[in-house]
């Protein structure tokens, strides 16, 4: 990050191979389609160039692309509601947000019952592998606050999976 | 036991969404990188945060000396010296706070140690303690028109000071508008105190507590609702 701070392209490159993938996974984990993430990457990594020097030597790198991506991220997402066109629209968007689309994987479908913040804390933490502290750096929290996510998010997909079993279990008794 | 069951259940998938290979289209890359390239050269990074934060502070003090200057050191003349002794450096610290947690509003991914609600709510009642600590006049004259000079006279102070602020730290980025806002506010809102306390004589109880520490919630919100309405512009709306 250093290197690329003082202009050295060959370090840009690595940090663009090393960090894409990352970031486009995590778009993806926000039920976002795939040329969306796409766009959003391109979009961050313009961000990203243009704020270079906010990035303080010492300081966790991960944790600062996050925060950059998330900002574009929930930019995205406020222009989204503002083009779409009456309250009706707001809801049916609101309702697709919380159900996965059809040919959404298994994290995607595993994720959709969960807030977008829930869902974001889970990307980072449990498949991105960032430490508590990271992702509240990424997120503009405290430590605290993050725990408190992830609890209300392992909660909700315990609930959602106990539902999904008994709705197993029922349809066996009944056949 | 279910719990555990289904916790690894969650965990599994996590897991394995982790260990997946995230394919990436080799053209985009190579997009972004010509994007890169063609404008690469050294920047220089931030300086420290204690040295922002000092230019911050300097900043709102010297608005408030000359607020106060230029409309009179009447309040603090009036003062004696405990209440001069507790009043300014009670702002002083503030506004360091304040400082210190907009530089770091500033500088994406920054350790947070008080969100800016929590900062503004402790600087506001931090405030009303040592003012109804210190001022026990409990007359109450013109309420209204002397309250609503002074609130005026200080949001007029706070505004030059935010905005001076958000200029000295511009080249920082905020991840969240906002919130900055909000931070650049408050401490636009002490510079603003620091005048009225400088200038007003009116040293009853309800007038300060009510008009004078009523600056700095306002100037936070308008500094809030600034930043909001400022968020910088994304590259999908200049294309």
């Amino acid at each position: 990050m250093v290197r690329y701070q003082e202009g050295d392209f060959a370090a840009a490159t690595v940090l663009v191979r090393h960090i894409s993938p990352r970031l486009h996974r995590f778009f993806l984990a926000k039920s976002m389609s795939r040329s969306d993430a796409d766009d959003l990457l391109q979009e961050t990594w313009l961000r990203i160039h243009k704020v270079r020097h906010t990035y303080r030597h010492g300081e966790p790198a991960l944790p600062w692309f996050y925060a950059i991506a998330r900002h574009i991220r929930v930019d995205h997402y406020r222009k989204s509601l503002r083009v779409a066109a009456g309250e009706r629209e707001l809801e049916e968007m609101s309702k697709g947000a919380a159900v996965a689309p059809p040919q959404a994987g298994e994290l995607e479908a595993l994720l959709a019952p969960l807030s977008e913040s829930q869902r974001e804390v889970l990307a980072m933490l449990k498949v991105e592998g960032m430490s508590l502290e990271e992702v509240a750096r990424a997120m503009s929290s405290s430590v605290g606050a993050v725990k408190q996510k992830v609890h209300r998010a392992y909660k909700k997909l315990r609930d959602t999976i106990g539902a999904a079993h008994r709705e197993i279990d029922g349809t066996e008794d009944s056949a | 036991m279910k719990n555990r069951a289904k916790n690894e259940e969650i965990d599994d998938v996590l897991k394995r969404a982790a260990l997946a290979p995230e394919d990436i289209d080799p053209i985009m890359l190579a997009r972004i990188d010509e994007s890169i390239k063609a404008s690469l050269r050294p920047v220089r990074p931030l300086p420290p945060v204690w040295l922002m934060a000092t230019g911050l502070v300097l900043v709102c003090a010297v608005i408030s000396f000359v607020g106060g200057a230029r409309a009179g050191f009447f309040g603090v003349a009036k003062m004696n010296l405990a209440e001069r002794w507790l009043v300014f450096p009670a702002l002083g610290l503030l506004a360091c706070f304040a400082a210190v947690s907009f530089v770091h509003q500033m500088i994406p991914a920054s350790r947070l140690r008080f969100s800016p609600g929590t900062l503004l709510a402790f600087s506001s009642v931090a405030l009303l303690a040592v003012f109804a600590d210190l001022f026990r006049d409990y007359h109450i004259d013109h309420f209204f028109s002397a309250g609503i000079v002074c609130l005026l006279v200080g949001l007029l102070h706070a505004v030059p000071a935010g905005l001076l602020s958000w200029l000295t730290l511009r080249r920082g980025f905020a991840v969240n508008p906002a919130s900055a806002g909000l931070v650049a506010g408050m401490l636009g809102g002490l510079a603003g105190v620091g005048v009225l306390e400088l200038h007003c004589p009116n040293f009853q109880a309800a007038h300060i507590l009510v008009w004078h520490t009523a600056v700095v919630p306002l100037s936070a919100a308008l500094g809030a609702l600034l930043g909001f309405g400022l968020r910088p512009r994304t590259w999908s709306d200049e294309r």
